[in-house]
């Protein structure tokens, strides 16, 4: 891996085909997670852990795995992850485990997870494809933090609450009340709020891509800089 | 709007807009009469909200401003919108409902003519799911002879949230009929039990019965100056109606009469001034008739099984969504075509 | 044909040994982690109960000294359930049960309540609902105080009447808007007390007595 692939891949991860605002995929759990930043992030990062350790081990044995049986040995592989790291959640931190609930164990069925063992580490070896599965562990839990960040914020006008259930009792001081005296915007938690801020998102993106390419067009990037885009 | 081929009236959008909003006064005036003035606030205040975000939306999106903002279709959503949340609602909570109505639903749909759901509606099911314990504070009407507040005391709840030394909420504010109905049939009262209760009055709500009567004169006048066309309206109540009528007939225990819907909530006004907004309903005849009785059907199940006292609002949206594939399914035959569909 | 039956052998053979491979790391983990997965879930049961019932005022081990409850109409409990009984120096402080609204607005809501031996509410929490959030939800702690309003209430001054919600005539306080929510949970509790008073001895029976009244051990 030299340097310019793993610019591309950092790149393809974070921002270029982020799984939840370009690929659009794994949306059951970010839409039905991201009503608070805690969630959200816990949530993403269990799911970047699963993707990590799945890119990763899938990459060394794909050249003996047959290709019939290829996606029943990755969802195999993808279980046993996600599996682990539920037993380790409910050892671990119990109250998170519990809010997160089934989430945890859907982390299988998250088509982003199968999508990368699929797309990129069957074709790729270990390194790139764990960071592949990394870097799109992180675009997702990116957009998982700042969907839980924003609804939070507006539902509730408070920031990290719920911290002490990933952080133990001694967090609990740390939940910012960022609005006193809030009301509570109860549709920004409810689903709805989901779609509408994910739908923003996205929009969001679409308006910095379209004002980027704008300025590209008005002064031509160095070629250099083109390839890493391309 | 005007691009609906259907509409031949030769008249400006502005001016149908004002005859809508006039012929909306009747039920406004009842409504004064009967539960006091606190509605002339909020339909202010939502009245200015609607015309500055409007005014900011139309300058974001680098569009004329006078032209758009003189079109009245604001001030539409606006009163709407007031006239379907409680009148004692804080004043937060008007500028919160508009400004969602106009902003998101209007305009981010790409403003007026390309909106897929009535913004009006869409502000209210963004209360009552944001703030339902707000939602539920209506006045009781002065002929009950309850506790009231006077005019002032209106204001400051509504400006500073803060009531009279001694009173409750629960002293000068009441259920709607829809939703006592609802409640106290599931405690195990009959219908005529609960229709002997004072809040009720000839055919449904003790004075809401008459503002739903305002509304329907005012449709009425809309409906023979042409402004809108009968389908919806007509279709709407006969199918509310109908299907109304067979649960009572055959309960009249536990299902109220047909005429109890058409005087309640806001079938009234949702029939004559909601469903017929023409860019949210469908362009033909046709489409106009399974709108509208879908929009019944809808009305009925989420008052009488659903969560909700009333169903109007989300029974609309749930309509809006299918406008487009009824439009595709009741556009006339392109000629030379072997069927309707591209 | 030879060859068609050994590339199928040889498939299945590896994905046996996948398998196999996945089965065993999660044997491992769950060898390293139930003991702690045990004693998480202890500890927050606990922690719930101890937020009715104050730790410092008994000194057996509540978790153990439990007992099989059959399904009971007053309970509104529809299968069985476990009832853990606090004790100081041997005598009853308080009985933790195991109890369910069935006509919340949206539908059942558990309820966990201590009744102390003199037949007062120590304290209800609500486990879980579905009440319109936002407005039936105060029930919660963590919205709301109000479920601590039956705190120390009891049927031993309190007949029916007063165990209603205040619309109804009752002592109970509920928000406006929202009376179907308080008045199912109201219900509920002065049910379980009824409960408690027509079972005061087989619930505060020791261990061995307890076996006879439950039908279980």
């Amino acid at each position: 891996m030299n340097a310019n692939e793993f610019k591309e891949i950092v790149h393809n991860g974070l921002w270029k085909q982020n799984p939840g605002l370009v690929q659009l995929l794994g949306l059951c759990p970010l839409l039905a997670i991201s009503n608070s930043l805690v969630n959200a992030v816990s949530l993403g990062l269990a799911t970047t852990l699963v993707m990590t350790l799945s890119s990763a081990s899938i990459a060394p044995v794909r050249s003996y795995v047959p290709n019939e049986i290829r996606i029943p040995v990755f969802v195999l592989i993808i279980a046993v992850l996600v599996t682990v790291v539920q037993y380790l959640m409910n050892a671990y931190m119990y109250g998170l485990y519990v809010v997160l609930g089934i989430f945890i164990p859907l982390i299988v069925t998250n088509c982003i997870v199968l999508a990368r063992a699929e797309s990129f580490a069957s074709k790729n070896p270990p390194l790139a494809s764990a960071l592949d599965g990394f870097m799109m562990g992180l675009g997702l839990t990116a957009v998982l933090a700042v969907l839980g960040g924003v609804r939070e914020l507006i539902g509730k006008g408070t920031l990290l609450s719920g911290i002490d259930l990933a952080l133990g009792d001694g967090a609990k001081d740390w939940v910012i009340h960022v609005i006193p005296d809030y009301h509570g915007f109860l549709l920004a938690i409810l689903p709805p709020g989901a779609f509408i801020g994910l739908g923003l998102l996205i929009a969001g993106k679409n308006w910095l891509n379209l004002r980027a390419e704008a300025k590209a067009r008005s002064n031509p990037a160095p070629l250099s800089n083109e390839a890493v885009q391309g | 709007m005007l691009s609906s081929p259907f509409i031949t009236t030769p008249t400006s959008v502005n001016q149908i807009m004002l005859r809508v909003l006039l012929a909306l006064i009747p039920g406004i005036a009842l409504y004064v009469w009967y539960f006091g003035p606190a509605i002339l606030v909020s339909i202010t205040l939502a009245s200015i909200t609607a015309l500055a975000t409007e005014a900011v939306m139309l300058k974001l999106r680098d569009r004329p401003i006078k032209p758009f903002l003189s079109d009245h279709s604001a001030l539409l959503t606006a009163w709407l919108l007031a006239l379907s949340i409680p009148p004692l609602a804080p004043w937060w909570l008007v500028v919160v409902g508009t400004a969602f109505a106009i902003v998101v639903a209007k305009h981010l749909y790409g403003g007026l003519g390309s909106n897929a759901f009535n913004p009006a509606m869409i502000g209210y099911a963004v209360l009552i799911i944001s703030f339902p314990a707000h939602m539920t504070h209506w006045l009781t009407p002065h002929a009950l002879g309850g506790i009231e507040l006077d005019f002032a005391q209106q204001l400051s709840y509504i400006f500073h949230g803060t009531l009279p030394a001694g009173l409750t909420l629960d002293a000068v504010t009441m259920a709607t009929p829809l939703d006592t109905l609802k409640t106290q049939l599931h405690l195990g009262l009959s219908v005529s039990e609960i229709r002997d209760m004072p809040i009720y009055g000839r055919l449904a709500g003790h004075g809401s019965e008459m503002v739903a009567l305002g509304f329907a004169i005012g449709g009425l006048y809309l409906l023979f100056t042409r402004i809108i066309s009968w389908h919806l309206p007509l279709v709407y109540l006969g199918t509310l109606f109908a299907v109304a009528g067979i649960f009572h007939v055959f309960d009249p225990t536990h299902y109220v009469t047909p005429l109890f819907h058409w005087f309640s909530g806001a079938a009234m006004i949702g029939a004559f001034f909601i469903l017929t907004d023409p860019v949210t309903s469908p362009t033909t005849a046709k489409g106009k008739i399974i709108f509208a009785a879908g929009a019944a059907l809808l009305t009925y199940l989420i008052r009488v099984f659903g969560g909700f006292p009333d169903g109007m609002a989300f029974a609309t949206i749930l309509m809006n969504i299918c406008v487009p594939l009824i439009d595709l399914y009741t556009q006339p035959k392109v000629f030379g075509k072997k069927d309707g569909l591209l | 044909m030879r060859r068609i039956v050994r590339s199928t052998l040889q498939t299945a053979a590896n994905l046996v040994f996948f398998a196999i491979i996945g089965t065993a790391i999660l044997a491992a983990t769950y060898g390293m982690t139930h003991e702690v997965i045990e004693r998480t879930v202890e500890a927050e049961k606990l922690k719930l109960i101890s937020q009715i019932v104050p730790p410092a005022s008994y000194d057996n081990d509540i978790l153990k000294d439990e007992r099989h409850i059959e399904a009971d109409a007053l309970l509104g409990t529809t299968t069985q359930t476990v009832a853990h009984v606090a004790r100081r120096k041997g005598e009853p402080v308080a009985v933790v049960l195991e109890s369910i609204a069935p006509d919340g607005y949206a539908g059942k809501i558990a309820l966990i309540l201590a009744i102390r031996a003199n037949g007062e509410l120590a304290g209800v929490r609500v486990v879980s609902h579905k009440e319109t959030p936002g407005l039936g939800d105060y029930i919660e702690i963590a919205k709301n105080p109000w479920i601590t309003s039956f705190d120390g209430k009891s049927r031993n001054i309190w007949g029916d009447k007063e165990w209603q919600v205040k619309k109804d005539g009752g002592q109970f306080e509920h928000m406006a808007g929202a009376t179907i929510t308080p008045r199912a949970i109201v219900k509920a509790v002065n049910r379980s007390l009824l409960y408690f008073a027509a079972h005061r001895d087989e619930l505060f029976a020791e261990n061995i007595a307890a076996t006879h009244a439950g039908g279980k051990p």
